[in-house]
């Protein structure tokens, strides 16, 4: 199990050095002098100059890449010339939104990917099934944007029955005291209904868009894998002991099922996070994703630089965590591991 | 064996089709047969005859395509067919159950063997604590000679060679004692030595618990050594029924001696090359009108009234035959 996580982690950290690699080398391409871009067209070269010595651009590009490297990696992430904040403070404040949609749209995928699964496939029910798959295909084939302006219209414009864009809490509503920063969690943790609520319920669209195409991958993994341990005997034999169907499959073939989609759950995980920018522009979500598409937009480039690596390690960390978790589950894996 | 006693289990016409893209296919036709308490009962056929079929029948198994669609399973009485699945889930694996056939697919690789045995135990009597279903499940390790039960009960069936699987599983089936275990193929899967094991095994404690089994093999060798009774399955019928030793010693259906005569054994091996049984089985989807056998039937073959009647059960003297000319047959086996 210490050889499998060890080679585990060294792959981990070979793909952070990449993708450190990419930021670096991303950022010395673009065209434009960063301190043109900070003093302004009108400054002189001589400010330039003492900007460029004051920003480490004199010095040879590895030492350059090794302050890059480290400053992350000791929370120095540069300071955003654009907002005039430091880059850790501007991710810090906005990723509690970004992660708090991710999570809850993968909750939602999650949910009724397996709910779905299971009920379309624990007994023959063509209807159901195929309902099931016509969604799937539906949601694969929806662009989070688009589902999301419509979602706006209807549910916003027309019905006025769920709030617009631009907001995460009702005005009225109180702020729960800040403890992770996620509305809806820091509601619970301090009790706060109310809070939950409105939290919640702001949340519901842009989830929703955002959690829809994952739902369908996830759903119509989780659909052929269990049609396909439906057909083991073991299924046949935990009948014959009285078990119904429901329970069977529940019990037996939805974790048989569900471990081959264990990896595609923590990408599309990593990828809710991390990826959210059309849906957080469309819902104007004060997430990071909204704030790096903006950032991209000014050219104040540390933020991507920080992002970037941010990113990598976030889907570094998740692969590990599901890496343990096929030991935990799985059996076979647990044994294989330890020989 | 008392053969006075009610069945325990009474199989009536029972019909099964499963509905295909290339017909439907009547893999059980209309069998009937009893089952006495204590008895042992072998369903002998090749694949493909509808042995398996007819044991998911009759614990209302058999899901689409495939559909039970006429006659009765009695269990103590009670009528199973046209149950529900939450009733029969009651009597599933209390008052009959089944040892399936291919021991590495039978369990839940991801879940202990342990969880596995208090899963059926504690199914039928949810008062068990978990704490005490387990001790059973020990005892039931113990009962089917898995060594080192109390440590064996938290491993994974991966860890558990072919033959302590079955072994497994045939504790899981006799968990609650019923009084019917279907043992389709229970050996089919194992190399010899561990066929006799478990085999001596099953035997012990069907015995102990009086439970009357259903033995389905294609291997005569084990219903010579196991059964009291013989059912000889073909296209999905019940051709002959007789006590083991009188169809041993003679059969009365012209398969069931083509059967008996493709056994290997040392002497006859001597003779020449096994006699096979020409042809194949027919195909279900398009049964011939007359006898299913006809084709194949080293005595019937041509003859017009084998082409054109389908023959029905008649008793011939102990035992049961679905053949025009069984007395002809006998007369060759007697001979012979």
């Amino acid at each position: 199990m210490l050889r499998f996580l060890s080679g585990r982690v060294l792959g981990g950290i070979a793909s952070i050095f990449g993708a450190s690699i990419l930021a670096f080398v991303f950022l010395r391409a673009i065209p434009g002098d960063p301190a043109r871009l900070v003093l302004g067209p009108l400054a002189s070269p001589q400010a330039i100059s003492a900007l460029h010595k004051q920003m480490g651009l004199d010095d040879p590009i590895y030492v350059q890449y090794w302050r890059y490297v480290s400053d992350f990696f000791s929370g120095h992430w540069g300071f955003s010339y654009s907002a005039g904040q430091s880059v850790g403070q501007q991710i810090g404040s906005r990723l509690p939104a970004s992660l708090e949609l991710g999570l809850w749209a993968f909750l939602f995928a999650f949910v009724f990917a397996v709910l779905l699964a299971l009920l379309s496939t624990y007994r023959h029910r063509p209807v159901i099934d195929g309902i099931t798959r016509a969604l799937a295909f539906i949601g694969l084939g929806t662009p989070p944007f688009w589902l999301g302006l419509m979602l706006l219209v209807v549910f916003f414009s027309w019905l006025g029955i769920l709030p617009g864009p631009g907001s995460r809490i009702g005005d009225s509503v109180p702020l729960p005291p800040k403890i992770t920063g996620m509305l809806t969690i820091d509601a619970i943790l301090a009790g706060d209904p109310r809070a939950f609520l409105s939290a919640f319920v702001h949340l519901l669209l842009p989830a929703f868009s955002l959690g829809l195409a994952s739902f369908a991958l996830l759903v119509r993994l989780l659909r052929a894998n269990l049609a396909e341990v439906g057909r083991e005997p073991f299924l046949v034999v935990v009948r014959s002991k009285g078990l119904g169907r429901w329970t069977a499959h529940r019990r037996h073939a939805l974790p048989n099922a569900f471990l081959p989609t264990l990896t595609a759950s923590g990408l599309i995980l990593a990828q809710l996070i991390a990826g959210s920018v059309v849906v957080e522009e469309v819902f104007n979500w004060p997430g990071v994703g909204k704030l790096v598409v903006d950032s991209i937009l000014r050219q104040d480039f540390s933020v991507v630089q920080a992002f970037i690596l941010l990113s990598a390690c976030a889907y570094v960390a998740i692969n590990l965590v599901v890496d343990l978790l096929y030991g935990v589950l799985d059996p076979r894996v647990r044994e294989g591991a330890a020989t | 064996m008392n053969a006075n006693s009610q069945p325990v289990l009474s199989v009536k016409d029972l019909e099964t089709v499963f509905h295909t893209g290339a017909g439907t296919v009547r893999a059980v036709r209309r069998i009937s047969f009893d089952l006495r308490p204590g008895e042992r009962l072998g369903i002998v056929g090749e694949s493909g005859s509808g042995k398996s079929a007819t044991a998911l029948s009759i614990l209302g198994l058999i899901e689409p395509p495939g559909e039970v669609v006429g006659g009765s399973v009695l269990l103590n009485g009670r009528e199973l067919v046209g149950r529900s699945d939450r009733e029969l889930g009651a009597v599933r694996g209390k008052e009959i159950s089944l040892v399936y056939q291919d021991p590495m697919s039978a369990l839940d690789p991801v879940k202990s063997i342990g969880k596995q045995l208090v899963e059926t135990i504690r199914r039928h009597d949810r008062s068990i604590s978990r704490k005490a279903a387990r001790k059973q499940a020990v005892e039931l390790l113990r009962d089917v000679e898995v060594p080192q039960p109390e440590r064996r009960l938290d491993e994974f069936p991966h860890q558990y060679s072919g033959g302590m699987r079955q072994r497994v599983m045939i504790a899981s089936a006799l968990a609650n004692r019923p009084d019917v275990v279907l043992a389709d193929e229970p050996t089919t899967a194992l190399d010899v030595t561990t066929q006799a094991q478990v085999l001596e095994l099953l035997n012990r404690l069907v015995s102990e618990r009086g439970a009357a089994i259903v033995l389905i093999t294609h291997n005569l060798g084990i219903v010579a050594e196991f059964c009291d009774t013989v059912r000889v399955m073909y296209a999905g019928r019940l051709v002959e029924a007789a006590a083991t030793r009188t169809l041993f010693r003679a059969p009365a259906h012209p398969y069931a001696g083509a059967l008996l005569r493709a056994v290997p054994r040392p002497d006859r091996l001597e003779r020449g090359p096994l006699p096979a049984i020409p042809g194949a089985p027919p195909n279900l989807a398009e049964l011939p009108s007359g006898c299913s056998f006809e084709p194949r039937c080293p005595l019937g073959a041509g003859r017009p009234k084998c082409l054109q009647d389908a023959p029905t059960d008649r008793a011939l003297g102990a035992r049961h035959v679905e053949c025009h000319f069984a007395e002809e047959q006998l007369k060759q086996e007697v001979t012979a």
